[in-house]
């Protein structure tokens, strides 16, 4: 484990020589995702000017719920945007095979290969949001909402990785894996606002089956004291199952890896 | 021997299984970029409707047109997709933009009549997506012909406009070789500006000023509110005219801009 995290810390520190040689690049690919948040907040925003709620939430409490998948999204975007990358960039060009033959596990090397800048954009939106928001809503913070705070958005950052791992993995079979990974992924935008406003169907969805609304909705709830707050508790405990079916699962892929000829 | 026989097929029939799994790919994008178009049509309806939760009037407008408004915005939205930006700078950097400038065709009409050909393909695709919004989220289409002519020559006028200005700003990129992150800015601040999200009668003063005084709004919500019937008919021909203008006016400019990025130009390949 240790030996891991050493590796990881010069993995990044080459990674971020790159990075800092191209320092327009780094910046502005940051503020990118900035911007593309920009016109979802905005359009909030906007339209709550015009009326004071959203199925009885206000605009602070909708940008606190934005704020936390944002910053849990933003965990999944800094360190484990290669999983995207994997059948496209990795498996078509054989590149993948040289993670193989290293001394480290494939999937730890995937995902230390890069670390993505674009993510920091991202991370701080959710945390300016979420401090703006729970400033102007007068939290009372206990050591129990601060600590589900911190715990949310980690496993919160864990079920993205983890939903991610288990649809990135298809790669080994179809190579290009982004599609199917799109597919589920595109469903957390649903948990970017309270899930009361959807039909039971989406709210069953986002709770149990792509669990996002448990890095938004759900924490968002306990920390106003609202019912069903208590759910936010199950985050930990279903980002660590969904991370070892994961783990699992790409493994599964892994012995059923043949190459592409390349 | 009899062992290396049976694995050498086995190597040709992985080579063999590619190219299905190739095609695959292709088929599979399209389907999952009809469920993607779902989902956000999806979050934006409930979202409206929940906006409508305890009101029957936001800004002079019915949840019914205003759901309207965002439906037919959805299905009409590669009116604002004019990847001009990326396509500039990849020619830039592979050199194909040297061969280009050399055809005895006007470089500038020539990318115009690419993009409107790939408008009318992009708007075909978009038939399933109109299909879902009509029996899904009960899109009503207006029935009158008037309107629909009225809104076909306010999107063409508003796509050429739009034309002229994605091409000032991909003509930039021969300053900068910084593609892919202005690609990005450009296409993250449209969805917002295009009012693709909120009908402009909707944002407060200041907003609309703006919104208006740069050309996104003229390629969707313009043409998209005479659609919907927020813009009388009676109105039809003085929007028409501020659409001449800007297409007048870009069209100028965009020369203008192109001929002098075109002195600064570094083709970076080829």
């Amino acid at each position: 484990m240790t030996r891991y995290l050493s590796l990881y810390g010069l993995f990044l520190k080459q990674r971020l020589k790159a990075l800092l040689e191209y320092r327009a690049n780094f910046i502005i690919g940051a503020a990118s995702t900035v911007f593309l948040q920009g016109s979802s907040i905005l359009a909030v925003w906007v339209v709550m000017q015009q009326v004071p709620t959203l199925n009885g939430w206000n605009l602070d409490q909708v940008l606190l719920i934005y704020g936390l998948i944002t910053l849990a999204k933003s965990i999944n975007h800094m360190f484990a945007d290669n999983l995207w990358t994997l059948g496209r960039y990795y498996i078509r060009s054989g590149g993948f095979d040289r993670f193989l033959v290293r001394p480290i596990d494939p999937l730890f090397h995937l995902l230390a290969d890069r670390f993505c800048q674009d993510g920091v954009g991202n991370f701080l939106v959710g945390l300016v949001l979420v401090v703006k928001s729970s400033v102007s809503l007068q939290i009372a913070w206990t050591p129990l909402k601060a600590l589900l705070l911190v715990v949310s958005v980690l496993s919160g950052g864990i079920i993205f990785i983890a939903l991610n791992l288990l649809t990135c993995t298809a790669a080994f079979w179809i190579v290009d894996s982004v599609p199917v990974t799109r597919m589920v992924f595109d469903n957390h935008l649903f948990a970017q606002y309270p899930l009361s406003i959807y039909p039971k169907a989406i709210g069953i969805l986002l709770t149990w089956v792509l669990p996002y609304a448990l890095a938004s909705y759900y924490p968002a709830s306990y920390l106003l004291d609202r019912a069903s707050g208590n759910l936010a508790w199950l985050g930990p405990i279903v980002a660590a199952l969904l991370l070892f079916l994961g783990y699992r699962f790409f493994q599964f892929g892994l012995r059923h890896y043949s190459g592409t000829g390349t | 021997m009899i062992r290396r026989l049976l694995r050498e097929p086995g190597k040709y029939l992985a080579i063999s299984t590619m190219v299905p799994k190739v095609f695959m790919a292709y088929q599979l994008w399209f389907w999952i970029g009809l469920i993607l178009s779902t989902i956000a049509m999806a979050i934006l309806y409930f979202f409206w409707r929940a906006v409508y939760g305890g009101t029957a009037d936001i800004a002079g407008l019915s949840l019914g047109t205003t759901l309207t408004y965002i439906l037919l915005a959805q299905v009409f939205r590669p009116l604002t997709d004019i990847d001009l930006i990326f396509e500039f700078g990849f020619n830039l950097r592979e050199g194909g933009i040297v061969h280009q400038l050399l055809r005895p065709l006007n470089f500038q009409l020539m990318y115009y009549a690419q993009n409107l050909g790939n408008l009318g393909t992009q708007l075909l695709l978009q038939i399933p997506m109109a299909l879902v919004a009509t029996f899904v989220f009960g899109l009503r289409w207006p029935t009158d012909p008037a309107v629909w002519a009225a809104f076909l020559v306010s999107a063409l006028l508003g796509y050429t406009s739009y034309f002229f200005f994605v091409y000032i700003v991909a003509s930039l990129t021969f300053y900068t070789t910084e593609v892919w992150g202005l690609g990005v800015l450009f296409n993250g601040m449209a969805i917002f500006l295009s009012g693709s999200l909120v009908p402009i009668a909707m944002m407060p003063g200041w907003l609309q000023t703006l919104v208006l005084s740069i050309p996104f709004a003229q390629a969707l919500a313009v043409p998209i509110n005479i659609l919907t019937g927020i813009t009388p008919l009676a109105q039809v021909p003085s929007v028409w005219l501020t659409q001449l203008v800007w297409v007048a006016g870009l069209w100028l400019a965009s020369n203008l801009v192109f001929r002098l990025a075109l002195r600064r130009v570094t083709v970076q390949g080829g």
